[in-house]
């Protein structure tokens, strides 16, 4: 667990928090970001990250994607996902989480103190995009042992643009996400704990393949947090 | 059952059992598909279930797992098929496999067999940080239970569950649904840790105290990690212990999950499990007849290791057992209303920030138990209870001491409680005991007796023990053990009578070292009526700490206490290298020299809390106050202006969301100042109107309300905050009772802006005339208009200038 905390204390996109504090691209003063670290460390400290995935051969006709392991096939319907995943044979699907010791120190700080709460809100969303990152690096890396070497699209979950939410439930299915990393989802589709991710990632021979820039693919250019 | 002579309580503990092995491997190799639900099979292919029971019976298992480990009403909302259909089918199938194997013909087997009802987790996380409630929980595993005991099972089997209070509800829905034995296996990771934190001394203290039959692992790990595990539950555990590994660890051959432990290495690892200590052995995930096979082949000679009582005084959070030794403990005892007027006032306030705050500061000065106190002549004392022992546990780790006399507020703490509570307190009388005794001996609680009866506080030492003697042994005719029970000798003031002292601390001695039973005690009563009472007692507190004190309730924020407490640990060698005395006391010692740059603070009120200043702010208000300016002007001349300035920044981007919490922290504290001032003048501080405030049904997202919350706090209106996840009813209610005119809702989704959607119009059918803003990260002010909400707020400042506007206009 050391170690994992370590990795993504280090990967931690420091941008990122001031970004969703509402900083856009400035820096906070000292004061805030005294906090910042302060808070970010004490949420490395508690957090349990544990993630899960498992890999398919993907097909797509049309704006299905047909997700295929052992015998059987998960079918979704996106024409955001199908393009996403165009150029892709294999796909992972994975569950990541940084676990309940995370809500538990945001509820704590919802009491001491909201600045905190707030920053470490942001902290976490940080957190939980850098412990994917890693991840998605390392599946990338072991798959590209075997042979040729293969790039990553960006990650895409349910909700992303034409893919429903409704998914989730297909996903938690396919990886059995409770039992092995104790996430779960509510009926309306939230995921416990809350700072948690599921998303595809699209693993490609092809090496325009870009995993960063997210915001720059989404139509949503109202975003508050908008990467510009 | 003609065929077993004896049950599966007589055999359990006394020879070896085997349990079978992984189920839905096998059901894969006969076609099941991905996606489709394992339990059906009980009654679309019964022949297929019933014969992998019938391999694993003449592989030599005793006990038979139903195949009905997926089945609760959560997941079968969307089947054919009720909960009571495929359990009772299920059942259906081991007895008669059990039936058939008996009777055939190619069977030897004529071991005693049982049929279990197999019991999975829910997949649903519990409240207060997840989603369902505890009854939803136990409602739901009490449908489970009837259907099971009812087809005939013959035990239950709780297993592959990674959280505690879930546990709990399942343990508590079998063992008050039925009379059958209760067994629960528990998925732990190589750490020893559950997913949801709990460790494992943890849990088997909880369990334990819930009355269950056997524990253990299963899943999760193969043989080999459970070995390096089970050291840690014979450590704790005084019940048989169950083992069902997985055939290994998961391993991923071409995208599929595969477990490659062979079955001869299988058992030959089991073996040596059933050497430090199983008695009760099978497998799970990967396993088959074959494994189990190998099992019986090599282990059913064995003699098992006696279960012995380990005498473990305990209680545990849902993440640790702290255990009761020669090293004395810190129970808190703040969270108590006796003589403190600003606790009573929160608790008639329903303020449980503050109860909150007083546990947590506790637990930051080094409180290894919290006294949880909520009673008020006035209140719904087993409702606040419950609030705050589910409230305190959800931020905070130390377990609890339930203290009530209220014996229907002693239940609903020890029921929502998670883990093995402490209960203060049961005494001598007849009246008290028969009604205590049951409700701890039901949840396991650890139990505080106090040495008084019918005649009183005996006056003599020997008087109070044969109190305690009275106490011990009815508690025996109820089931609770002496490990279970910690005597208070009582504490009267030496103002009234000199000898006091003495009676306690001698009854003390004879009952911790005499008796056996660990001893707890309110040390600050002994100085009751006398000035300075600190010095008496830390003096007293460090003699009755050497004189066989276990756990001293006291003030973990008292610096003399705590540190008597650090130097009597260090004084009797239970402090290594005096690490915790010397880190306490270079604590103690800098304390002063951070001080006084706060107090020379030189900052105006405005200052402050531009500044987010919350002692400066605090002291400015003081001030202010001490200058003879009055609260209001206070108010609307510097701490709303103050405000003001720093919402328009935020609002034109020049300061950031942190600023805005700071700047809102410290008119908090300003606004405390100016109350505190306000209710020594029998005064209270005026209220622009109430706001209802909520997060809707379904969305748990519920940081953005309470940072509108704490602005509009601060602007002066009354918030009645009704929390996340609320239904529109509820929402409905308060409108209604407190004739609310302006709500707030906040929705993070879009699933979950459809009830936003709905509770805006039911507030438009039966409360006409309550306007409703709302806001939220998928909302936009089309998407306002569109559900009918009357503002919408893209940010917390947004909201503030809404409810101003209303105030001015004299609509709120």
């Amino acid at each position: 667990m050391e170690i994992i905390r370590n990795d993504v204390k280090n990967r931690v996109n420091l941008r990122e928090i001031n970004r969703y504090l509402g900083y856009g691209a400035k820096a906070p003063d000292d004061s805030i970001g005294q906090m910042i670290t302060e808070v970010l460390d004490e949420l490395l400290c508690v957090v349990t990250p544990r993630n899960l995935y498992k890999l398919y051969n993907s097909s797509i006709v049309g704006k299905q994607v047909m997700l295929e392991a052992s015998g059987s096939t998960i079918i979704f319907e996106s024409q955001n996902l199908a393009d996403n995943l165009s150029q892709c044979s294999k796909v992972a699907l994975i569950a990541a989480t940084l676990g309940l010791e995370a809500d538990k120190l945001l509820q704590k700080y919802e009491i001491l103190n909201m600045t905190k709460a707030a920053i470490a809100q942001a902290c976490g969303a940080a957190c939980i995009e850098a412990y994917c990152n890693i991840l998605q690096e390392q599946i990338c890396a072991s798959l590209s042992e075997n042979g040729r070497k293969l790039y990553l699209r960006p990650r895409f979950s349910p909700g992303y643009g034409d893919l429903p939410l409704q998914y989730q439930r297909t996903i938690f299915q396919a990886l059995d996400c409770t039992k092995h990393i104790g996430l779960t989802l509510t009926d309306s589709l939230l995921m416990y704990p809350t700072k948690s991710v599921t998303a595809f990632i699209g693993l490609t021979a092809n090496p325009q393949s870009c995993h960063i820039d997210k915001c720059a693919q989404c139509d949503n250019t109202e975003c508050e947090f908008r990467e510009l | 059952m003609e065929f077993n002579e004896m049950s599966f309580r007589e055999q359990l503990g006394k020879q070896i059992l085997f349990f079978d092995g992984g189920m839905g491997t096998l059901l894969q190799e006969r076609g099941l598909k991905t996606g489709e639900i394992p339990e059906t099979w009980n009654i679309l292919h019964p022949e297929i279930i019933r014969q992998i029971h019938q391999e694993y019976l003449l592989a030599g298992s005793n006990m038979i797992s139903a195949n009905t480990f997926g089945v609760n009403a959560f997941k079968c909302k969307n089947l054919a098929y009720t909960v009571e259909e495929l359990v009772t089918a299920g059942i259906g199938l081991v007895k008669e496999a059990i039936q058939e194997v008996r009777t055939g013909e190619r069977s030897e087997s004529k071991q005693p067999m049982y049929a279990a009802l197999d019991i999975g987790s829910l997949g649903k996380l519990l409240k207060p940080l997840g989603e369902i409630t505890f009854d939803e929980a136990y409602k739901t595993f009490q449908e489970i239970v009837i259907a099971g005991d009812r087809a005939g099972a013959d035990l239950i089997l709780i297993e592959t569950v990674s959280d505690a209070y879930e546990m709990k509800a399942a343990v508590l829905a079998a063992k008050e649904n039925s009379d059958l034995p209760v067994v629960v296996t528990m998925i732990f990771d190589e750490s020893g840790k559950l997913l949801t934190g709990g460790d494992v001394a943890s849990v088997t203290a909880m369990l334990e105290g819930l009355g269950v039959d056997a524990i253990g692992f299963n899943c999760g790990l193969g043989p080999d990690q459970m070995k390096n595990l089970l050291p840690q539950l014979t450590a704790c555990c005084s019940l048989p212990i169950v083992i069902n590994p997985n055939a290994g660890l998961p391993v991923v051959v071409n995208g599929q999950t595969v477990f490659n432990v062979a079955p001869e290495e299988f058992a030959q690892s089991v073996r040596t499990l059933v050497e430090m200590g199983a008695s009760v052995v099978g497998g799970c995930c990967g396993t088959t007849p074959e494994h189990i096979r190998r099992v019986v082949e090599l282990c059913h000679n064995m003699e098992i290791k006696a279960v012995t009582d380990k005498k473990l005084t305990v209680v545990s959070s849902y993440n640790h057992a702290v255990y009761f030794t020669r090293k004395p403990l810190i129970i808190g005892e703040r969270i108590n209303p006796t003589g403190k007027s600003k606790f009573k006032q929160a608790l008639r306030d329903h303020d449980m920030e503050y109860i909150y705050k007083e546990g947590l500061a506790q637990e930051e000065n080094g409180a290894h138990i919290l006294d949880v106190n909520v009673g008020l002549p006035e209140i719904d004392e087993p409702q606040l209870m419950e609030e705050a022992v589910t409230g305190i546990q959800a931020i905070l780790d130390l377990p609890l001491q339930i203290d009530t006399s209220d014996t229907a507020a002693m239940e609903r703490g020890l029921r929502y409680y998670n883990g093995k509570p402490m209960l203060n307190s049961v005494n001598g009388k007849k009246e008290s005991m028969e009604s205590v005794f049951p409700i701890a001996k039901k949840y396991g609680a650890l139990l505080v007796c106090l040495c008084l009866d019918e005649d009183g506080i005996p006056e003599t030492v020997e008087g109070r023990l044969k109190v305690a003697e009275k106490i011990v042994k009815t508690a025996a005719e109820y089931g609770i053990p002496k490990k279970n029970l910690v005597m208070d000798a009582l504490v009267l003031t030496i103002s009234t009578g000199q000898d006091n002292a003495n009676i306690t601390l001698e009854t003390m001695r004879r009952i911790r070292y005499e008796m056996g039973i660990h001893t707890v005690l309110g040390v600050s009563n002994i100085s009751f009526g006398l000035p300075e009472r600190s010095r008496i007692n830390t003096a007293f507190f460090t003699m009755a700490m050497n004189n066989g004190l276990s756990a001293g309730i006291v003030n973990p924020s008292s610096e003399p206490m705590m540190s008597a407490y650090y130097s009597f640990n260090a004084l009797i060698g239970e402090d290594e290298q005096c690490m915790a005395y010397i880190a306490n006391a270079s604590q103690t010692t800098d304390k002063p020299s951070a001080a006084p740059s706060q107090k020379n603070s030189v900052f105006t009120l405005d200052e402050a809390i531009i500044k987010g200043l919350t002692e400066s702010a605090s002291e400015a208000t003081v001030k202010l106050l001490e200058e003879n300016m009055d609260a209001l002007s206070i108010i609307n001349e510097k701490l709303i202006p103050a405000l003001d300035v720093v919402g328009k920044g935020f609002e034109e981007k020049k300061m950031f969301l942190p600023q805005l919490l700071m700047s809102a922290d410290a008119a908090k504290a300003s606004f405390e100042a100016i109350k505190t001032t306000l209710s020594k003048q029998g005064k209270s501080s005026e209220s622009k109107g109430k706001i209802v405030i909520a997060t809707v049904k379904g969305d748990i997202h519920d940081i953005g309300k309470n940072i509108v919350k704490t602005l509009l706090e601060n602007y002066g209106f009354d918030m009645i905050d009704l929390g996340k996840d609320v239904a529109p009813e509820l929402i409905l209610k308060t409108v209604q009772e407190h004739q609310v005119k302006l709500v707030g809702l906040s929705a993070l989704m879009t699933t979950t802006v459809v009830n936003m959607e709905e509770t805006i119009k039911l507030l438009r059918e039966h409360h006409a005339g309550c306007r409703v803003m709302v806001g939220g990260a998928v909302l936009t002010q089309e998407y306002a208009d569109m559900i009918g909400a009357d503002f919408y707020s893209k940010d917390a400042m947004g909201s503030v200038r809404y409810a101003n506007e209303l105030y001015e206009q004299g609509e709120l």
